[in-house]
């Protein structure tokens, strides 16, 4: 299958795969088969963790069908150019007895009609929430309200959005080989061993079922963001993977929260903005210091790491993958593999959460 | 043989021959499809440094017209004007080509920066240009960026001037204005020729800075606008405030001598510092 990204600059790996067995084999129990790049991100445990686990189709979805939250990872993965993803969903896609001509009606988007007006409607909102961010999601996520889908689906619609968004960035930003799972259709082997591959992946997935509210630190931001995910087990994925990520000890939490505070006002996501600035005022960092740091992304009070990371979390924003993956390069050589990962999961997670809240948690419906 | 079979067989077989050229036909077709809609897949993205992605999205989904049809929007953004001193009298004593070539060299390296300090060029206007920060996307860092690209630009056309110099050729000088204000961003122009643009005050202040470098001998001015937001992220200079065309009160300027301590967003990964055991 040709692929749309073919044109997109992607540079060879900047990470060096490592080496955990136990890790590698949770994936590969996750998955069914080994996972392709878990070992990229093994420096920092909570990354790989986060690649691994925050799939829908793991026992996340309860309304959401599982097809169109496919659809919605390769068009989010095709808008943020990630080669790595974008290559890993249509082979899926393939896999799953998709024809080559269908995903490309898909992509080329000509062929909306073949879709129900709420499958159109949940990629209209990942189109625009990949291409405007939430200024532009805003109207669509209205327009999917309009389209019937209650607020359960429409959350899950956003939060399917938001892990892609996750995965491209991760993967965009070690430049993940992408060209094994670009071949994958064309392998002989794989062609052969396709239905078996199929049931195999299949038995792995899941849908979810109804889940208790876990507990958060009222101190951290992003309480509301989980409790709005109430008795859907995305409430305890989202809970467990922040819980890791602000416990990791390779970045300092105010340096996390500030990336998350960059974050935020680029996009921009005023309640993300406000959680954080009180996170910061916990952490002994004054809302003047924070004004004059967001304002210039540089200042006096800014630890030599926060210094290097603040500018990395506004690039992630909106990029080019190859400039992207250039400051990642530039980064590798002055930082160590497990705060290099971490920020990258940082910055990742920053854009998937900040992008979510911004209108699954502020629209006027939610 | 029966004729009967033999005029049936000879049917089914131009009927098979029919069936496997239409075939072929079809798939040809569908090739060429794929390949356009993949270039209008890959235009769509590269229109997004044109117009915000919304306008695009209309653009394609209901065509030009309708996409034309949209409201101007009021926004806030940065706009950067240069141009070149004197190359007006410089092009007179060269030869078209030479001439050709040096402005594409220009044209390039100031494009870059541009482009890579998150604005995007609104327009070419003979050797200058405008570009705008804070127009496609939200950037709050808009002013800081818009310095930042013009210092790039200054840097790139000392560079430029070496290889000119070493060429031969003569060396090139710029102005650049930056201003930050409101204006109408939407679709603008004729029935035939439209394009997202810009209107308002800001520009034309932009263009009016741009020309008091020469009044006051340097390279980069900023207004007030600007120099609220930059806080003292970069070396200022303040000018005695001047007159120009079409506005009331002398405006004030100041002159960028460059980044102030160490510089942000553009230079912090390359600083080398001590942290790996």
């Amino acid at each position: 299958m040709d692929s749309a990204l073919a044109h997109v600059a992607w540079e060879t790996s900047l990470v060096e795969p490592g080496h955990d067995r136990a890790m590698e084999s949770y994936a590969r129990r996750r998955l069914g088969v080994p996972h392709m790049t878990v070992r990229y991100f093994l420096a920092a445990p909570w990354v790989a963790r986060a690649v691994v686990d925050l799939h829908v189709e793991f026992g996340l979805l309860m309304k959401l069908d599982q097809r169109t939250a496919d659809l919605i990872g390769l068009v989010v993965s095709q808008e943020n150019s990630c080669r790595f993803c974008y290559a890993i969903v249509r082979s899926t896609l393939w896999l799953q007895g998709m024809d080559a001509a269908r995903i490309r009606r898909v992509e080329q988007d000509f062929a909306r009609a073949d879709l129900p007006p709420p499958a159109q409607a949940a990629i209209a909102y990942a189109r625009a929430q990949s291409r405007s961010g939430p200024a532009g999601a805003l109207s669509a996520w209205q327009t999917l309200r309009a389209a019937g889908i209650d607020t359960l689906e429409a959350k899950e619609i956003a939060f399917t959005v938001a892990v892609t968004d996750f995965s491209n960035r991760v993967h965009t930003m070690v430049a993940a080989p992408y060209l094994p799972a670009e071949r994958m259709p064309e392998h002989p082997l794989i062609r052969l061993l396709r239905p078996l591959l199929d049931r195999v992946l299949g038995s792995h997935r899941s849908r979810g079922a109804p889940a208790g509210l876990p507990p958060a630190d009222p101190a951290l931001p992003y309480g509301g963001l989980v409790a709005a995910f109430a008795g859907s087990p995305i409430a305890t994925a989202l809970q467990r993977l922040l819980s890791e990520m602000w416990v990791s000890p390779h970045l300092s939490r105010r340096c996390k929260l500030l990336m998350f505070a960059v974050v935020s006002r680029g996009l921009p996501c005023e309640v993300c903005e406000l959680e954080i600035a009180r996170a910061l005022r916990h952490e002994g960092l004054a809302a003047e210091v924070l004004e004059r740091i967001l304002g210039r992304l540089e200042a006096p009070e800014l630890e030599p790491t926060e210094r290097l990371l603040l500018p990395l979390a506004r690039e992630t924003l909106w990029y080019e993958p190859a400039v992207l993956q250039r400051r990642v390069r530039a980064l590798r050589d002055v930082l160590t593999p497990p705060q290099l990962i971490e920020a990258i999961g940082v910055a990742a997670l920053a854009n998937a959460l900040c992008r979510m809240t911004a209108v699954a948690l502020t629209a006027q419906d939610a | 043989m029966n004729p009967l079979v033999v005029s049936a067989l000879a049917v089914a077989l131009l009927l098979a021959f029919a069936w496997w050229q239409q075939r072929r036909r079809n798939a040809a077709l569908q090739r060429q499809l794929d390949l356009a809609a993949t270039e209008l897949q890959q235009l769509q993205q590269a229109c997004a440094r044109l117009a915000p992605a919304g306008v695009v999205d209309r653009m394609v989904a209901d065509g030009v017209h309708a996409a034309t049809d949209l409201p101007a929007e009021r926004k806030v953004v940065t706009a950067l004007f240069s141009d070149l001193v004197g190359f007006t009298a410089m092009s007179e004593k060269l030869e078209p080509p030479v001439m050709a070539r040096i402005l594409d060299g220009y044209f390039q390296r100031v494009s870059d920066a541009v482009h890579a300090h998150s604005g995007h060029v609104s327009t070419w206007l003979g050797d200058g240009m405008l570009a705008y920060f804070g127009a496609l996307r939200p950037n709050p860092w808009q002013c800081a960026d818009a310095v930042r690209c013009a210092l790039a630009m200054v840097e790139a056309m000392r560079a430029y001037n070496e290889e000119l110099t070493r060429d031969g050729l003569p060396p090139l000088a710029l102005g650049i204005g930056i201003h930050r204000g409101p204006g109408l961003a939407g679709m603008i122009g004729s029935r035939e020729r439209r394009e997202y643009g810009f209107v308002g005050r800001t520009v034309n202040l932009a263009a009016r800075v741009q020309s008091l470098t020469r009044t006051h001998g340097v390279e980069i001015l900023v207004t007030a606008s600007v120099r609220e937001e930059l806080g003292d992220a970069f070396r200022l200079q303040a000018m005695p405030p001047e007159r120009v065309k079409g506005i009331d009160e002398p405006v004030a300027t100041w002159a960028v001598a460059g980044p102030a301590g160490v510089e942000p967003a553009a230079a912090a990964a390359t600083i080398d510092l001590p942290m790996k055991p």
